[in-house]
């Protein structure tokens, strides 16, 4: 069993990992599909419903 | 415990036959040898995984597919190779969910699977699976909304995480899963599946799920599965029984390339509380449109009618009357298909290819 103090660091860690997955996913997303596509889109069409 | 080596030792020759290791003079070796030989020559086929056991009759009936109000789908496909597309979802005027809109992203390579969609509270949902190989593969899931504020975020109202893992063999398939594990105390819920293929028709499988909501309380349900598919792969029957007396039986049967129908059954029999439900449903897959029709017993009749106009238009209508309640919906949606390029520039594509490395 870890201690209070280890427990308590999983916690925050575990709360970080949300919160940047939170905010992040969906900007990674883009990024990678961004990045690896062929040919590589602008970027007016990526966000824009009607572009 | 003693099952479990015995069933790795197997696993790895039919996965792979032609690095089959030489017989070993142990005899405990020629026998795992001469068993993984013999369990090769039944030829018995992949039973798909547990998770799948009824994904003809949902991709059938209408149940998942059925939507009331207004609603928009506009998709970009920016990439075909890698698949990069993102779409635009608005619904408006639903009578049981509210007006929402929802951006997602789905980027898909070979290997890996990125899924991730916003709607306008915030919320994201997210899905990875990695293909580790054509057996072996990855999932994880999940949700994270503002609404939550909690100490242990994972295991908080809308947060959610779920891994999991499968692994197909030659005619088995195994799956692990987790939802929202805890490092610290080991809560959460764990799930396992072995599905095996019996005879080149039947498969049988058992899943067990051991919840663990606190340190102190654990439940373990086990639930049985039994599939049974028809020689020439034309129709499928499927039976999920848990012991608590919960009973789901499915059947579904292609008729011809464009007709298929499936029928879905619910049954518990608890001490508490008994209830069943049927549900009949059919598919049309025409040239250019999609119809679905679906009865159940609770007096619902409805309907789903997907017509593509051109290929990258498609207009929908639903509706469902419910004969008990008196009550009817009704639903009208556009889905909008955008290619990332125009015509032109397709061409162009086309012959800088052989030129580039």
């Amino acid at each position: 069993m870890p201690s209070e103090d280890t427990k308590e660091r999983i916690i925050k860690a575990v709360e970080l990992g949300r919160t940047v997955l939170h905010y992040g996913w969906i900007p990674f997303i883009i990024y990678i599909g961004y990045t690896k596509s062929n040919p590589q889109p602008s970027l007016i069409k990526l966000i824009s419903p009607l572009a | 415990m003693a099952s479990s080596p015995s069933l790795t030792e197997i696993d790895v020759p039919s996965s792979s036959p032609s690095l089959l290791p030489p017989p070993s003079g142990s005899p405990l070796a020629n026998l795992y040898n001469r068993l993984a030989s013999w369990r090769r020559s039944l030829e018995l086929p992949n039973p798909g995984t547990a998770e799948n056991l009824q994904k003809e009759v949902k991709t059938t009936l209408l149940t998942n597919f059925f939507f009331d109000g207004a609603r928009a789908d506009l998709s970009k496909s920016l990439s075909v190779n890698p698949i990069f597309q993102v779409t635009h979802s608005f619904a408006l005027g639903s009578q049981t969910t509210p007006p929402s809109y929802n951006f997602g992203a789905v980027f898909a390579s070979n290997s890996i699977f990125l899924q991730g969609s916003v709607d306008h509270d915030g919320n994201v949902n997210g899905r990875l699976n990695q293909g580790w190989s054509a057996n072996n593969v990855t999932k994880a899931q999940g949700q994270a909304s503002f609404t939550v504020v909690t100490v242990l975020s994972s295991q908080a109202g809308h947060s959610m995480l779920q891994v999991e893992h499968d692994y197909m063999g030659q005619d088995y398939s195994v799956n692990i899963k987790a939802v929202n594990p805890s490092p610290i105390d080991f809560t959460g819920i764990y799930m396992g599946s072995y599905f095996q293929s019996i005879t080149k028709n039947l498969a049988l499988g058992v899943e067990i799920l051991h919840q663990r909501p606190t340190p102190e309380m654990t439940e373990s349900t086990a639930s049985y599965l039994a599939k049974y598919t028809g020689s020439d792969k034309n129709w499928i029957a499927t039976a999920q029984v848990q012991p608590a007396g919960i009973l789901q039986a499915t059947y579904w049967q292609k008729l011809s390339d464009k007709v298929e129908v499936a029928a879905d059954l619910q049954l518990i029999a608890a001490p508490t509380r008994r209830d069943a439900i049927a549900s009949l449903g059919a598919k049309y897959d025409l040239r250019m449109s999609t119809f679905r029709a679906q009865l159940d017993s609770t007096g619902k009749v409805s309907a789903l009618l997907e017509q593509r106009f051109a290929p990258a238009f498609a207009f929908l209508v639903s509706g469902e009357i419910d004969h008990f309640k008196n009550g009817a919906k009704v639903g009208v949606g556009v889905m909008i298909e955008s290619p990332s390029m125009t015509p032109e520039e397709m061409g162009m594509m086309q012959m800088q290819t052989p030129s580039q490395p």
